[in-house]
């Protein structure tokens, strides 16, 4: 449809409108990243959009090595945090997209297990914190607690219902002439689940996989109740980091908050085609 | 209705292959579907009957006994009676409804606002949309944080604003009960409009082009075409989208409890942020795992219902 000049002038203004509010948080948290301990509470006039002297100290800084600006020595550094926070989100990953990947063929071809759509939707409808009281007590009494396999576990189950719901309709849109034709060559209906479906479903499979690594990732209150200083994850420890010394350690938490918004928003971009599918548990396409 | 597909031409290849038993589907759909049966089960049936159990009783675990045996501290559905009389609770209750009640309109009126913006194609869209939809995928903690230093009394959003009326402007927004209240709400719109206009977008997308044209030709005006073609074709788009942001938004913890940890005092306490302060706080677990299954309880309700709706929503369309 054509549309008039007054028209695109009028989407271009909101659209950058839009694009301002949009940006200007993000902005504003990867120029503190990068600000020397003396602008990271420069206000009225002093105050600015972009560090004056941009620094890697903040970096430098949450990884161990002290600098002068930054007199306070830390517990334990930001290393191990970013491993609990990938080993529990890649593991949770695994999990959950094993058992929803198997689950979802199932009721696809084989129509079992029809109990576990309105479950697991259910799974998801209910606010963590509803159900986190059993979890608590149960991974105490399995050793799980502030362990990150014992995250990964629940992630697993957290985001099973994504998992399942994204694979259950990949693999009904998918058209069914090929396994059809290996199943009239003599193919068990297993060897044709692994060998012809699983390796044809390959992109969708990781679609699925990062977009429930993404949801894992984004994690912060399980964490905060499941771990306590072990395995804390990158937001449990961005959160616990400031000082009676500095206050707040606003450009090192900026670094954190950066280096843990990064993978995701990558991998989102990605897959940008499924997230329609993923976030509306495959009820819409795009 | 997949079940049902599938069933056909399942037995459309049985009937070809003679080879395989007629009941080899159903046992390897079986074990397929096990560990997620399995896995279920383990964070539904069990956790569930021990909630139950330690709701009716004083336990906290610093009482020494284990939660087994919880049962000598048997206190009478006291649990719930406090919890009906508990103003804190209501309160938190009451919060997590106005929180809702504002979020949620604003993300989808804003998200439609942007998605009829994107329904046709012009120079630079993908770029904009790739932009636009970044706050979504921001970890919400960090968003958390982000919104937390914005609004310092020394930081951005005041800068701003002074600039705009061109005097100092130094609103202490996070330690002022009523405007945390609106910070914590405002860092919710920012990072979940773009689901909404995610969402809506693919749904404006799938509006047939040929019924716009004749209404156009038929002398429709813009509105007159949104409201009588655009709006019905979306109807369970805009149902979805809503239930989705509904059922999230009343989780809401992890940005708001970055920002002002509920505070100041009670004025952003939500429902969840609640229940982590007596969990992690006031460590009575008893209560706590009474004010849990009330929830569960509730929400199920709501889930069936819901559920219900839907499908004859669906049954319609198809």
């Amino acid at each position: 449809m054509k549309r008039s000049i007054s028209f695109e002038l009028f989407r271009y203004a909101a659209i950058l409108a839009a694009m301002g509010v949009t940006l200007v948080p993000i902005l504003w948290m990867v120029s503190m990243a990068f600000k020397p301990i003396g602008e990271w509470s420069a206000t009225g006039a002093d105050l600015t959009w972009w560090p004056k002297q941009p620094t890697l100290a903040n970096f430098q800084f949450v990884f161990g090595h002290s600098t002068n600006d930054l007199i306070v020595a830390l517990d334990h550094t930001a290393v191990k945090p970013i491993l609990s926070s990938l080993l529990s989100a890649v593991f949770g990953t695994v999990i959950a997209m094993s058992a929803g990947t198997a689950a979802g063929y199932g009721l696809s071809r084989f129509g079992s297990g029809q109990n576990l759509p309105l479950a697991l939707i259910q799974l998801r409808l209910f606010p963590p914190m509803a159900v986190m009281i059993p979890v608590m007590i149960m991974w105490a009494f399995l050793n799980l607690n502030d362990t990150w396999w014992g995250l990964a576990l629940i992630y697993g189950i957290v985001t099973l219902p994504f998992a399942f719901w994204l694979m259950k309709t990949f693999f009904d849109d998918m058209p069914r002439e090929i396994e059809e034709a290996a199943l009239v060559e003599g193919c068990s209906r297993l060897r044709v689940f692994t060998r012809i479906t699983l390796p044809m479903m390959r992109a969708p499979l990781a679609s699925a996989a990062l977009f429930v690594f993404i949801l894992n990732w984004s994690d912060y209150l399980i964490a905060l109740l499941l771990t306590t200083r072990e395995w804390v994850t990158i937001p449990v420890y961005m959160a616990s980091l400031s000082s009676s010394m500095t206050g707040q350690l606003y450009g090192a938490k900026a670094a954190l908050g950066l280096i843990a918004a990064v993978p995701p928003v990558i991998m989102g971009i990605a897959i940008q085609r499924h997230l329609v599918r993923g976030l509306t548990f495959g009820a819409l396409k795009q | 209705m997949s079940a049902a597909t599938a069933t056909i031409s399942e037995d459309k290849m049985d009937a070809r292959t003679k080879s395989v038993a007629p009941d080899e589907g159903t046992r390897l759909g079986f074990r397929l579907t096990l560990p997620a049966q399995i896995l279920v089960l383990f964070i539904s049936a069990f956790p569930l009957l021990m909630q139950l159990y330690i709701s009716v009783t004083d336990w906290s675990p610093l009482s020494g006994v284990g939660w087994w045996n919880a049962w000598e501290m048997w206190n009478s559905f006291a649990n719930y009676t406090d919890l009906a009389a508990d103003t804190r609770f209501w309160s938190a209750l009451q919060r997590t409804a106005i929180v809702m009640l504002v979020c949620v309109p604003a993300e989808f009126l804003l998200g439609l606002a942007l998605a009829t913006l994107f329904a046709d194609d012009f120079p630079g869209k993908r770029i904009f949309y790739s932009i636009l939809l970044m706050p979504m995928m921001v970890v919400p903690a960090v968003a958390g944080y982000m919104f937390f230093m914005l609004f310092q009394s020394g930081g951005p959003v005041n800068d701003i604003l002074s600039r705009i009326v061109g005097a100092p402007v130094t609103v202490a927004w996070l330690s002022d009960p009523n405007l945390a209240l609106i910070a914590v709400m405002i860092a919710d719109i920012w990072q979940w409009t773009p689901l909404m206009f995610l969402i809506l977008l693919a749904g404006l997308v799938g509006v047939p082009e040929d019924q716009m044209k004749a209404a156009t030709l038929l002398g429709a005006n813009a509105w007159q075409r949104f409201v009588t073609i655009v709006l019905p074709k979306m109807k369970t788009i805009i149902i979805i989208a809503l239930a989705i942001r509904v059922i999230e938004n009343f989780k809401i913890f992890d940005t708001l409890y970055i920002m002002t940890g509920g505070g100041p005092g009670v004025a952003t306490e939500t429902i969840s942020v609640y229940i982590y302060k007596v969990t992690t706080q006031d460590l009575i677990w008893g209560y706590v795992a009474a004010i849990a299954l009330a929830i569960l309880i509730v929400l199920s309700i709501v889930a069936v219902y819901a559920m219900k709706r839907m499908a004859k929503a669906r049954e319609v369309q198809a």
